[in-house]
């Protein structure tokens, strides 16, 4: 797998969202899965960088290792931050996208946006790291 | 990303250009707020905004909100069709007007 590193600061993901726009291209795919992408990239990395890093005072990198096949565009966000699953929280349910604007509470959307973005999405806890895998299927052409 | 704040008569514009993430928003979520105080008739411009990560849906629920509160108008101008998915998904749209052109937002504002 491909790997580079990004200090985890929110300065990063301007540059985060470039490298995988880049990725993205690479595996040939089309421009409105590679925002989807960009996005749920964007999303997961700002959890690490404001929650895992940031909040704890810690100071490190947000690694992303890639691979593209031939179907598949798999992304890896690795991190030090304390462990934190995504999918361990409670998403937002049509219940609440039907509400009115004024009640909704915030929070969750981001994560909400990862999962409903991505082919594939899923998380792993090994070695102290966390490990938040992304996957895109690369339609035929 | 750059933010811009421009009175026409009795309605404000906000025009931003840029990307919105978590490191932008607050300066977007600063100045759309001092949009909010000092108008009720508002629009946003996205025209040259082609990233907006879920920073930058907070920062609509805000203006939405305080907008609302004061029975006001909000008009979303040039929202890129990538945005307007995600809008889409999470429900905002049905909350915004989402016009192609600030000409057209400045109408509407002022005849409502």
């Amino acid at each position: 797998m491909e790997s580079k590193s990004f200090p985890g600061i929110v300065d990063s993901l301007d540059s985060l969202r470039e490298y995988i726009g880049e990725l993205a291209q690479q595996a040939g795919l089309a421009k409105k899965p590679t925002y989807n992408l960009k996005l749920a990239i964007d999303e997961i990395a700002t959890n690490i960088i404001l929650y895992g890093y940031q909040a704890a005072g810690m100071e490190a990198e947000v690694v992303v290792l890639s691979e593209i096949t031939g179907q598949e565009l798999v992304v890896i966000l690795v991190d030090e931050g304390a462990k934190f699953d995504p999918l361990g929280k409670e998403l937002p349910d049509s219940d609440y996208f039907s509400k009115s604007l004024e009640d909704r509470e915030i929070g969750g959307l981001g994560i909400f946006l990862t999962i409903n973005g991505v082919d594939e999405f899923s998380y792993q806890y090994s070695e102290g790291k966390n490990r938040n895998k992304f996957v895109m299927k690369i339609a035929a052409t | 990303m750059k933010v811009t704040i421009t009175d026409h008569e009795e309605v404000t514009v906000v025009e931003v250009t840029g990307d919105i993430d978590s490191k932008t928003a607050p300066e977007f979520e600063r100045n759309a707020r001092a949009a909010t105080e000092k108008s009720h008739k508002i629009a946003i411009d996205l025209t040259e905004v082609e990233f907006m990560s879920s920073a930058g849906l907070r920062v609509l629920l805000m203006v939405y909100r305080n907008i609302k509160g004061q029975n006001g108008k909000v008009i979303l101008v040039g929202v890129s069709e990538d945005i307007q998915d995600v809008m889409s998904t999470t429900g905002f749209i049905n909350f915004f007007t989402i016009v192609e052109k600030l000409d057209e937002a400045i109408v509407i504002l002022k005849q409502d």
